[in-house]
């Protein structure tokens, strides 16, 4: 046991944070512009611009020490935000499932963050029983294309998405898990209704998708027909691996502190008000914990085992740290916390309190509700039968 | 003992029950939010003819002459039906300071008003620097020449300013910045010069509004009561002010819990109603047992404080406290059981919500009333 960097990723850690500080946004330059050529330069890097796609797929290789230290610099330097439709969940499943023309067709853009992705899965009457799903997909008499129609719901940014991965059925007969097909859809044509759905943040980033009559040609097929359950499911479980946040809730909790410390109270500031003090420190200690629950976790991958069943608890544990994060941080705002949309009252951080505090309910919902998570856990883990 | 309500008091909780369910659907709620006052005038002239305004007004001064457990009657009603007329900060928080400090005067321009609904008060008290500390004052009043008063200073948070035509303000006048000592209240009517109100909607939809007072004038009769003694009115304004706030969320909390428990009956997942894991069942009975709780300190807190005032100030910090920190719990859980139905705006338990977590930061929050209950 032994938990210091060796010689080796020592050097990486500083190359690391070398490239990050020579790349960092310049305020006052486009946004956009800089971050299509981070993205850009860091492939140069050989493969840092999609550092969890395997090598074979212009990926890194890196180890799981080295995956550790890239997510510990990236979170405190400002890396340019991705979304992880395309890259991290649908690139995997074309990586493992799809053909070597569909590999060729969609993973460049996807690299290139030229094209935007949806996932969707959840419909009005499948949520945490997705298998429920009933957006029917008819195979035409001359099997070239699909007919789809049905419903999707709380679909992130579709409507800015040009594509969806969508799960339909195929088959409404036998296990309901066997009859679900993986399609890929354009997203900009007649036959898709995009309606917002506003959130309690106050914010549109989920929709509803209403899929009427839409022609979707075979070849846009991954896998086999009524397959789709199978490929889906590996794909869940990249979601929820990536949903832990660690090394970003480890930055977000010391400007927590910074934020807490220059709320004035008295002769002093909030961090010694020991009510708000005394539940810092809690979650400091449990980041603490997790923190290394993640690196064990790591640790394991890196000798070639199945994930243990620390990895289980990452998702569970790791968001509801970022909602207590989040309830600190409304909490810290104190009254001001309930004044949003304004752009002068009280310090900045507290206007957005609650918002950010009322989004964040979603965390312990999307990706599998908690409750269906622990399920897993008590199947899986515990080995404990229904 | 008696846990009853009185054969009046049943009266008034139908009638705003009746009020609510004709004039307070979801939809009418909202459209209020977004129209540009953020209320209706003609709910709040239905109030006031329907008696509402005068009900915690003394005899003496033309009111019903009820108290706190008339007030907790209306607001868990209210609570259940998100009102959004400014009854709490204008009729329950500035009318007792009023009936409380107000000489002949005073009462005759303003209390008539509060009472026909034809005028509203509020009270602009919070500034950033003290948190939720009610003595920590830096708006100062300096007297002039003439006999009357110069304001400077800014508050915070303070609830309807922009449809109030009057603010009740604390102020310093003498004593240091956290001293009890020194602390004047003035009413001061807000198309005065030098009054600057910067409005803005909170999360629940309601009005607030930082309110800047740069050299204004007012005259010797907009002093309430006497100068540099007014903290005692101001804490036993916060303290009614809690206890109409604490019946408020208590009646969200009921809503909450009972929405929660007849959404996960009529959800069906994995073929059967979600209500039939045991997980769900145990999660509704905390939530049931956690609001009873709350409703239990209510009760508690309100009879001990018409009974002796003075006495209930510890009953009244463990209710700011249990609510607070129930009121999240609740809220949390309904929103999970809800799943993405509960990150909605088109559930009540959404707005029930964000209504619960303002409660919460007005008069102190749960930490603050959980510190104080401990000293
Ligand atoms: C902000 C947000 C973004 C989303 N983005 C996407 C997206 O891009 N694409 C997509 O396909 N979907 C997306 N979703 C949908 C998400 O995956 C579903 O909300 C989730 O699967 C839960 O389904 P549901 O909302 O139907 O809740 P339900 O299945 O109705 O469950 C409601 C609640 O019941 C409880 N529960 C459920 N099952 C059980 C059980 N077996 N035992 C005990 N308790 C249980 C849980 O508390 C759950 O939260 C998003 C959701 C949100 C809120
Ligand atoms: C100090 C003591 C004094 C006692 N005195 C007496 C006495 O004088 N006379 C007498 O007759 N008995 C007595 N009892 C027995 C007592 O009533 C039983 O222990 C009790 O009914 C639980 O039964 P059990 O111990 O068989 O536990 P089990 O029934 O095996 O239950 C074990 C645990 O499983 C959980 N559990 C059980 N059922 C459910 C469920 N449906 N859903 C979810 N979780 C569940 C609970 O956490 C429970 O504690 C006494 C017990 C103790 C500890």
């Amino acid at each position: 046991m032994d938990i210091n960097l060796n010689q080796e990723e020592l050097s990486f850690q500083a190359d690391v944070k070398e490239f990050l500080s020579e790349n960092a946004h310049q305020p006052g330059t486009d946004y956009n512009e800089w971050r299509l050529n981070w993205f850009k330069v860091a492939a140069s890097k050989g493969g840092w611009d999609v550092p969890k796609w395997p090598e074979a797929f212009g990926g890194p290789g890196w180890s799981p020490t080295q995956h550790y230290i890239w997510e510990q610099e990236t979170s405190r330097a400002q890396t340019p935000w991705d979304l992880p439709f395309g890259l991290s969940m649908l690139a995997p499943v074309l990586m493992n499932y799809g053909s070597k023309e569909q590999q060729d067709r969609f993973l460049p853009d996807i690299r290139n963050r030229v094209v935007n992705w949806c996932q969707g899965y959840s419909e009005p009457n499948a949520g945490s029983d997705l298998a429920n799903l009933k957006t029917k997909a008819t195979l035409s008499e001359d099997g070239t294309h699909y007919l789809v129609n049905g419903t999707k719901v709380w679909t992130t940014l579709a409507h800015i998405a040009d594509w969806m991965f969508c799960l339909t059925r195929t088959n409404e007969t036998g296990k309901k898990q066997e009859g679900i097909t993986f399609l890929l859809i354009p997203m900009k044509q007649d036959g898709i209704e995009v309606k917002p759905i506003i959130t309690l943040g106050g914010s549109h980033s989920v929709n509803m998708v209403h899929i009427t009559d839409v022609k979707v040609p075979v070849e846009n097929r991954i896998g086999e027909e009524n397959k789709g359950w199978g490929y889906a499911k590996g794909l869940l479980a990249h979601e929820r691996t990536g949903l832990a946040g660690i090394s970003r809730s480890i930055v977000a909790l010391e400007s927590l502190k910074k934020q807490a410390g220059s709320v004035k109270r008295g002769n002093g500031n909030l961090m010694d008000e020991p009510t708000f003090k005394l539940k810092v420190a809690e979650l400091e200690a449990d980041l603490m914990a997790v923190e290394y629950t993640e690196l064990r976790s790591l640790a394991n991958a890196a000798s070639g085992n199945e994930p243990g069943p620390e990895s289980s608890i990452l998702k569970l544990k790791g968001t509801e740290i970022q909602q207590r994060l989040q309830r600190l941080t409304m909490e810290a705002g104190g009254i001001y916390s309930s004044a949003w949309g304004m752009s002068n009252v009280g310090p900045s951080f507290a206007r957005s309190g609650m918002s950010g505090y009322l989004s964040s309910r979603a965390f312990t919902i999307y990706g599998g509700a908690s409750e269906v998570q622990k399920d897993v856990v008590a199947k899986n883990v515990l080995g404990l039968k229904k | 003992m008696n846990f009853e309500l009185s054969e009046t008091q049943s009266i008034l909780k139908d009638s705003v029950e009746r009020f609510i369910a004709e004039s307070y659907s979801l939809d009418k709620r909202q459209s209020l939010v977004k129209s540009e006052l953020g209320f209706s005038q003609d709910n709040w002239k239905k109030m006031a003819e329907l008696g509402w305004l005068s009900i915690t007004v003394p005899e003496s001064a033309g009111g019903f002459g009820g108290n706190q457990i008339d007030s907790m009657i209306m607001m868990e009603e209210f609570g259940k039906g998100l009102v959004l007329e400014p009854f709490f900060i204008s009729t329950v928080v500035a009318g007792q300071i009023l009936c409380e400090l107000g000489n002949e005067e005073q009462k005759q321009d303003w209390l008539t008003g509060l009472i026909t609904g034809d005028c509203q008060l509020t009270f602009a008290y919070a500034e950033e620097q003290a948190r939720f500390d009610l003595e920590d004052v830096l708006t100062r009043a300096k007297p002039d020449e003439k006999g009357g008063f110069i304001i400077d200073g800014t508050k915070s948070m303070v609830l309807y300013a922009a449809s109030a035509d009057a603010m009740i303000v604390s102020c310093r006048t003498s004593g240091g910045q956290y001293e009890k000592k020194g602390i004047t209240l003035f009413l001061v009517p807000k198309d005065l010069k030098g009054v600057h109100i910067d409005s803005f909607e909170t999360v629940d939809g309601q009005r607030a509004a930082e309110v800047r007072f740069e050299n204004v004038r007012v005259d010797g009769n907009a002093l309430l009561g006497e100068e540099g003694v007014a903290f005692s009115t101001i804490k036993r304004a916060q303290q009614i002010g809690i206890l109409a706030l604490c019946a408020e969320a208590t009646g969200i909390m009921e809503c909450l819990y009972k929405d929660t428990a007849s959404y996960t009956q009529d959800r069906e997942q994995f073929d059967r109603p979600m209500s039939e894991f045991q997980v769900i069942q145990h999660r509704l009975v905390d939530m049931f047992m956690e609001y009873e709780q709350c409703k239990s300190m209510l009760l508690r807190a309100t009879l001990e404080f018409v009974h002796n005032p003075d006495g209930s100030s510890r009953s009244i910090h463990a209710l700011k406290y249990l609510v607070g920190k129930t009121a999240k719990f609740i809220g949390e859980n309904a929103i999970q059981l809800h799943g993405g139905m509960g990150m909605t705006e088109e559930l009540n338990i959404a707005h029930y919500f964000k209504r619960l977590l303002t409660i919460d930061i007005l008069f102190g929050n749960s930490d603050y009333h959980l510190e104080k209950f401990a000293a």
